[in-house]
């Protein structure tokens, strides 16, 4: 009898404003075995990363009440406890030399949407252990 | 009335005086000798008369002389009393002027005001202390001054650069330069590399930086100004460097803001190009294989726009940083390879859609290279562009990568392609420069050239450029290998950080595509 190996599939939470790039995202990770959440609002972004576990956090910068430097600033908080998630800037807009250097302090990826589709971020987020 | 004419008048006076006094002695002379020898008109008469008027003329010349020229001595005096070597000389009596008494005191105080700046003397007497006054000039002088001693600490701040850094005497004196100042520099010519260079073959030297960036003690206000520097090796106060700020802080201010803008328009392009891309993406996984084969050509042509597009959106932004000086790189540890697969993959389908095939042929132990993985995939990105676009009849473009001489890693992409006539040749590497031949049928901005020579150079490497009309075209460029910037690399901050094609990501191997 063949021994069968059940691998639960990495949680995504994609924190995404923009309707149709969180559409393409959650697509193309379902389709690539990862289990995707959708959120569009920052604040609740953040309350989902803290109360449910995710393996991997795709944080949009742009997104409405709290923006994703806050948020990556919260969830990387030395006072709070460690968060297991990788989490992944993904953006449009160019940083400033400041942000940068927080970003590149706090997160684990940085991409530029427009540079990447989403069949290759499916490749990228596959490489992540 | 000035001076000068005053002078004039009180000389022609002075003349006329004189003149007349002579005609007066003249006449007078006559009349006595016709009185004493009334009949005798002889030789010695004569002779006497002569000798008599000579006299007269000498006498009035030295009086003259002695009047007309007392002001030019004065000033003489004057000048030579603040010449180096010469000042035992006795200062001149500015009083002692008969005539232009005004225009004379007048230059004689312009010539020590001149001499001023390297002299302590004064025409009568000296009217303040010299190190007081130079003292006082630091302090009032409207642009912030420091000077820095040899062990790195500010000696001195005037209240210009108080004010301007919006520090106090407490906060600099005697504290290390660098913890005071976080100074950023627009490249790696920085003030302590120019001070190190100096130590070594320099008795005296200056420079001046563009374009440097201080962020204050608040950590919000950001000055930005250019900065001169006065190196001396010897000096007696122990003051290695004196530094003055000029506070740029608006005008740099306006091309930021212009960056800011550029920066926005690229993200207003940047989202709808993200959507364009995902869903053609999508649309080819799900029904390629349902498409005639023309319209999976349209399909593809559409995918090929839309990634052109998005690697122009990107072109702008660099060519904006590059000449706001806002270009920054960060080199990693790359396998050269890797690199060029990459960019191979990226414009495949643009080549595939022409009927193009790009291959490569990379030498045999190529060391790792030291580049900005993005910055260079851009290079490689466009030129495999321009390939693609004036490849002409050819089918085939080619990727050579190997070692130089100098131990440098060299690429040349070539291409059998249409060739760029020798009259355009020269101003190929500059902006908005295109073939104008060309222009009709093959679309472009100009910028790709530009763009590949500034990313070089910014890597320390070099780019060239050879074709020939018809016959197609190379372009190569060097990049350094790893182990010739090793030890700076690991020096800096970017430790733990790979840079992916396009974004980065941390402690991981680049992904594939």
């Amino acid at each position: 009898m063949d021994q069968t190996t059940t691998t639960t599939a990495k949680k995504v939470l994609c924190i995404e404003d923009e309707h149709f790039i969180g559409e393409l995202y959650a697509r193309a990770l379902t389709k690539g075995g990862y289990e995707v959440k959708v959120v569009i609002d920052g604040s609740e972004g953040l309350k989902e990363a803290r109360t449910n576990q995710y393996d991997i956090i795709l944080l949009d910068l742009m997104v409405p009440n709290v923006t994703g430097m806050e948020i990556l600033k919260q969830l990387r908080d030395p006072s709070q406890p460690a968060l297991k998630a990788k989490i992944i800037i993904t953006t449009n807009l160019e940083q400033k030399e400041e942000t940068r250097t927080a970003i590149e302090q706090q997160a684990d990826g940085y991409l530029i949407k427009a540079e990447v589709t989403p069949k290759q971020l499916v490749g990228i987020l596959d490489t992540l252990n | 009335m000035d001076h000068f004419h005053r002078l004039k008048r009180q000389v022609q006076h002075y003349i006329f005086l004189l003149g007349t006094l002579a005609v007066a002695f003249l006449v007078g002379g006559a009349w006595v000798i016709r009185r004493l020898f009334p009949d005798n008109n002889d030789v010695l008469v004569s002779g006497g008369l002569l000798l008599f008027g000579w006299l007269v003329v000498w006498l009035l010349s030295v009086i003259l002389t002695n009047y007309a020229l007392q002001p030019l001595e004065t000033i003489w005096r004057a000048i030579l009393h603040v010449t180096p070597g010469h000042t035992s000389t006795a200062p001149p009596n500015l009083e002692k002027s008969k005539i232009g008494q005004e225009l004379v005191t007048t230059l004689a105080l312009q010539v020590y005001q001149l001499a001023s700046s390297n002299t302590s003397l004064q025409p009568v007497k000296p009217t303040s202390n010299s190190s007081e006054l130079e003292s006082d000039i630091f302090h009032n002088f409207p642009l912030p001054i420091m000077a820095v001693s040899k062990n790195q600490t500010i000696s001195i701040a005037n209240e210009a650069a108080l004010k301007f850094l919006g520090l106090t005497k407490e906060d600099v004196f005697q504290k290390n330069l660098y913890s005071v100042f976080d100074l950023a520099f627009s490249d790696e010519r920085t003030l302590d590399n120019w001070l190190q260079h100096c130590r070594q073959n320099k008795a005296t030297d200056q420079h001046f930086w563009q374009r440097v960036r201080l962020k204050l003690a608040d950590q919000t206000t950001v000055k930005q100004f250019d900065l001169a520097a006065a190196y001396s090796k010897e000096n007696p106060n122990d003051i290695e460097v004196i530094i003055t700020l000029f506070d740029q802080t608006a005008r740099y201010q306006i091309d930021d803001e212009a960056l800011d803008f550029i920066a926005l328009a690229v993200h207003e392009l940047r989202t709808p190009l993200t959507a364009l891309r995902g869903y053609i993406e999508l649309f080819d996984d799900e029904l390629g294989d349902k498409l005639d084969p023309e319209l999976l050509g349209f399909m593809h042509s559409m995918q090929t726009s839309a990634q052109q597009l998005t690697a122009f959106v990107s072109n702008i932004l660099n060519v904006a940083r590059i000449q706001e000086g806002q270009l920054s790189l960060q080199l990693t540890e790359e396998t050269w390879e890797a690199v060029i697969k990459n960019a191979v993959d990226n414009m495949a389908l643009a080549a595939k859609l022409k009927g193009i095939s790009i291959d490569y042929t990379i030498a045999p132990n190529l060391p790792s290279v030291a580049v900005d993985k993005i910055s260079i995939t851009e290079v490689l990105n466009n030129l495999l562009d321009n390939a693609i676009k004036y490849s002409g009849s050819s089918k085939l473009i080619h990727i050579n990568a190997g070692l130089t001489n100098d131990g440098l890693v060299e690429t040349v992409v070539s291409d059998d392609g249409v060739g760029i006539p020798s009259s355009v040749m020269p101003n190929l590497f500059e902006k908005f420069h295109r073939n104008h031949r060309n222009q009709a049928r093959i679309g472009g901005t100009g910028l790709g050239l530009y763009l590949c020579a500034s990313l070089i150079k910014a890597h320390g490497g070099n780019i060239w450029l050879k074709s020939k009309e018809g016959e197609g075209t190379s372009v190569g460029f060097t990049v350094q290998p790893y182990s010739m910037l090793a030890g700076k690399l690991k020096d800096s901050n970017n430790k733990g950080i790979t840079r992916n094609a396009h974004g980065w990501i941390k402690n991981h191997s680049l992904y594939r595509r």
